[in-house]
């Protein structure tokens, strides 16, 4: 009995090895990977669900929102853009998976706005779109390795650097809180270690520093933050973290009537986020803010009046905020690149026309983007804004003045750059 | 004298026990020349898996200890690897090594504490281990932080040809690694340790009383199965190419754990089962959700439903594994037959 098995196995294994001999290998493709005649196909992986996932999981709705108002108005030289997401639960592992599925199972032609750095990493290291000339379109973090071109040759980042960040906010410190003492809330790894180089160059002298790691924050922990802060008698407290750290410090401050002035990094300071977490909205009121987009409060904005109306149609009952308006604004960038790729795009055009005619793309921000061929820096700079009663964000003086810096040593100066009317209807020109 | 015969036949027993594992290899070796590089990429996901899992049905099917923290074990594992691979430039299989004694050795010191705990109590202390320890990470510079630590293994040689694509290389060593590990555990399992837990797992009591001493016994099932998660997360690390703390999640811990139950809990020969189930459910899902033009909530919850079916579907109804039930049921049917 046992040896007629073990016959079997044999035979089965000899039938599988003479299979795979006579298999022969699969013919190459004669088009372009994720572009047909009349579709150009992207992937995205995102936290979708998972308590990392609160307002990110409205940024695939978003962009393909903008997709199906752009496919509806002739796509792009008559191409329609379909838009394949997968839910990666903000999970290295899950990330690199999806990525592999997106890439060798759906075909797509290119990633659009992968999130989170250890995510884009590790889809680097493994997946490796760069050996497979995969383009990488807008990165969702502000991790500053990701312009490196020559690191990354097929991954753009779109998000201003947090060192970036850092750099305006010490700025602005300096200008309008010399001689007050300063304290910085930070997350404890290399998003808080880029925003301490910031600081660093920045010049800025802090009273007390409080790091915490990543996943630590709560209600409990931002009381133990608030003694140090206290003790430390800061007056303009600096939360340069996550949504949820941010929230979390705000929601337990409002309890213990601790009310310092704030200022929010972009990152945890998007005001329909914290207010969704049950934070007051009065709490946020003259708080201090950054972004690189303009207000989503700002109907008068021609950007934030169209997408919000593509938005509104695609979407009813989604409220639309920073998420909604950068997700927009990146499939709104997409369609540009595609665009000027050629008739008959490809992987390696696409990288091309980002990197000759990148910097000059259209979109909502208010400060410039960086891309050339030596370097994949995306957005640089921010404006300047404070928190208004009902906690939306809105510009200083009620005119944006934005600041334009780099990643490195150089100078924090007032921007000049006019952003361009946007193209007709918001679509590609 | 009679040591001197016995020892002969167990040496048999195991060069026997080789045989099928060499061709399962063969036949893996084949295979990943006759698939996608997507397959080869799952392909290596389930070998990764089916070491994981093999884990934890040492330590909770044989040995009867439960464990929710395997995830950080893997961790630990993941970690020593990359740290051995990126400050000492150690060869790839030098660091696998490192990755089994480093998580044995947290295994061992878990195992010290478990063996005072038992019940509910056993699962809180692993479950608080699953929670706290990859976040630990974050206070060492030389692990990374949240970002994580590269951990590259390098091309596959050259003499492999041209064409042999990164995910074939990965797919080699870790199928290798889970045929090795399978065949060290498959051993150990029925030798004399593998009766020992056993025996402690029917009746601790009476397990003590034929001499077995209960507390090392459970110590060295724990740091066997410490160290073979070790394994199974450098493996994890490698497919991924990075080791972060939000790889080895608290959901990681318990998908490993349903996978030893739809594998059955108590029979290593299922867990091939339990880690193709894993791989292959979100893929499943995911066919399912666009034939059906279902919406983004429904395709990103699928996953989830379908694996919680089916582990109650399992415990319902083959609560030891399908496996075991199918020799339940042919040694049933063998005994009618006599």
């Amino acid at each position: 009995m046992k040896a007629m098995n073990r016959r079997k196995l044999i035979t089965v294994s000899a039938v599988l090895a003479a299979v795979s001999l006579a298999v022969t290998a699969v013919p190459a493709q004669a088009a372009e990977v994720g572009v047909s005649g009349s579709e150009i196909k992207l992937g995205m992986t995102l936290p979708m669900t998972g308590t990392a996932s609160l307002g990110y999981n409205k940024i695939p709705g978003a962009a393909k929102a903008y997709f199906d108002y752009l496919n509806a108005n002739g796509g792009v030289n008559g191409r329609k853009i379909t838009l394949v997401v997968k839910d990666d639960r903000y999970v290295p592992t899950e990330a690199v998976a999806k990525t592999n599925e997106l890439i060798l199972k759906d075909k797509v032609m290119a990633l659009l706005a992968p999130l989170g750095t250890a995510n884009v990493k590790a889809v680097a290291a493994s997946v490796n779109p760069a050996r497979r000339g995969v383009p990488v379109l807008f990165v969702n973090t502000g991790f500053s390795g990701f312009a490196d071109a020559k690191k990354y040759p097929t991954t753009y980042a779109v998000l201003p650097s947090y060192i970036m960040e850092a750099k305006i906010m010490g700025q602005y410190i300096k200008e309008n809180f010399a001689g007050k003492k300063v304290g910085l809330l930070y997350q404890d790894d290399d998003f808080g270690s880029d925003a301490l180089a910031g600081f660093k160059t920045a010049g800025v002298n802090f009273a007390v520093t409080v790091p915490y790691a990543s996943g630590s924050q709560g209600a409990a922990a931002a009381a133990g933050w608030i003694t140090k802060f206290k003790a430390a008698e800061a007056d303009v407290v600096i939360l340069f973290g996550v949504s949820s750290a941010t929230s979390a410090m705000l929601g337990t401050a409002a309890q213990l009537k601790y009310a310092p002035q704030w200022m929010l990094g972009s990152v945890g300071g998007d005001a329909t986020t914290i207010k969704l977490t049950g934070v007051p909205a009065g709490v946020l009121y003259n708080a201090i803010g950054f972004s690189p987009v303009p207000a989503t409060t700002d109907m008068k904005d021609e950007y934030v009046k169209l997408f919000s109306d593509i938005y509104a149609k695609a979407v009813p009952g989604s409220a639309f905020d920073l998420n909604v308006l950068l997700g927009m604004n990146s499939a709104f960038m997409a369609a540009q690149a595609l665009k000027a790729a050629g008739p008959n795009p490809t992987r390696k055009s696409l990288l091309a026309a980002i990197d000759s005619k990148g910097s000059t793309f259209a979109n909502s921000a208010l400060v410039p983007l960086g891309y050339s061929k030596t370097s994949h820096v995306g957005l640089t700079g921010y404006w300047v804004g404070k928190y208004s009663p009902t906690g939306d964000l809105a510009p200083l003086g009620g005119t944006y003045v934005t600041y334009t810096t780099d990643s490195g040593a150089g100078a924090v100066v007032k921007s000049t750059y006019v952003r361009p009317a946007m193209p007709a209807k918001g679509l590609p020109n | 004298m009679c040591l001197a015969q016995r020892r002969p036949a167990v040496h048999k027993r195991q060069s026997r026990h080789i045989i099928p594992f060499i061709l399962g290899g063969v036949v893996l070796y084949f295979v990943s020349g006759m698939v996608d590089e997507l397959r080869v990429y799952q392909g290596a996901s389930v070998a990764v898996y089916v070491i994981a899992i093999s884990s934890i049905i040492l330590l909770t099917g044989y040995s009867g200890q439960v464990s929710l923290g395997h995830g950080a074990l893997m961790a630990v594992g993941a970690y020593a690897a990359a740290v051995a691979r990126i400050e000492l430039h150690a060869p790839i299989i030098v660091c696998f090594i490192i990755a089994v004694l480093t998580a044995a050795i947290g295994g061992a010191l878990l195992g010290a504490a478990a063996a005072r705990l038992s019940g509910p109590y056993l699962a809180g202390a692993t479950l608080a281990l699953a929670i706290g320890l990859p976040s630990l990470a974050n206070q060492f510079k030389i692990l990374g932080g949240e970002q994580g630590l590269l951990f590259d293994v390098g091309f596959p040689p050259l003499s492999l040809g041209q064409d042999f694509t990164q995910y074939k290389w990965f797919f080699w060593i870790a199928a290798l690694a889970a045929l090795i590990s399978m065949w060290v555990i498959h051993n150990i399992l029925s030798s004399r340790y593998g009766r020992t837990w056993r025996a402690i797992r029917g009746n601790e009591v009476a397990a003590q009383l034929s001499g077995i001493n209960i507390a090392r016994s459970k110590i060295l099932a724990f740091t066997i199965s410490a160290g073979i998660a070790g394994l199974a997360g450098a493996l994890l690390s490698m497919t991924i190419g990075t080791v972060s703390p939000s790889a080895f999640p608290l959901t990681l811990s318990f998908s490993l754990l349903t996978g030893a139950v739809l594998s059955g809990i108590t029979t290593l020969g299922g867990v091939m089962i339990g880690a193709v189930v894993l791989v292959a459910i979100p893929e499943f899902a995911d066919a399912v959700a666009s034939r059906m033009g279902s919406s983004e909530k429904v395709t990103t919850n699928l996953p989830g439903f379908l694996v919680s079916a089916l582990l109650i579907v399992t415990v319902l109804f083959v609560p030891n594994g399908p496996v075991e039930q199918h020799r339940a049921r042919k040694a049933k049917k063998a005994a009618l037959k006599k």
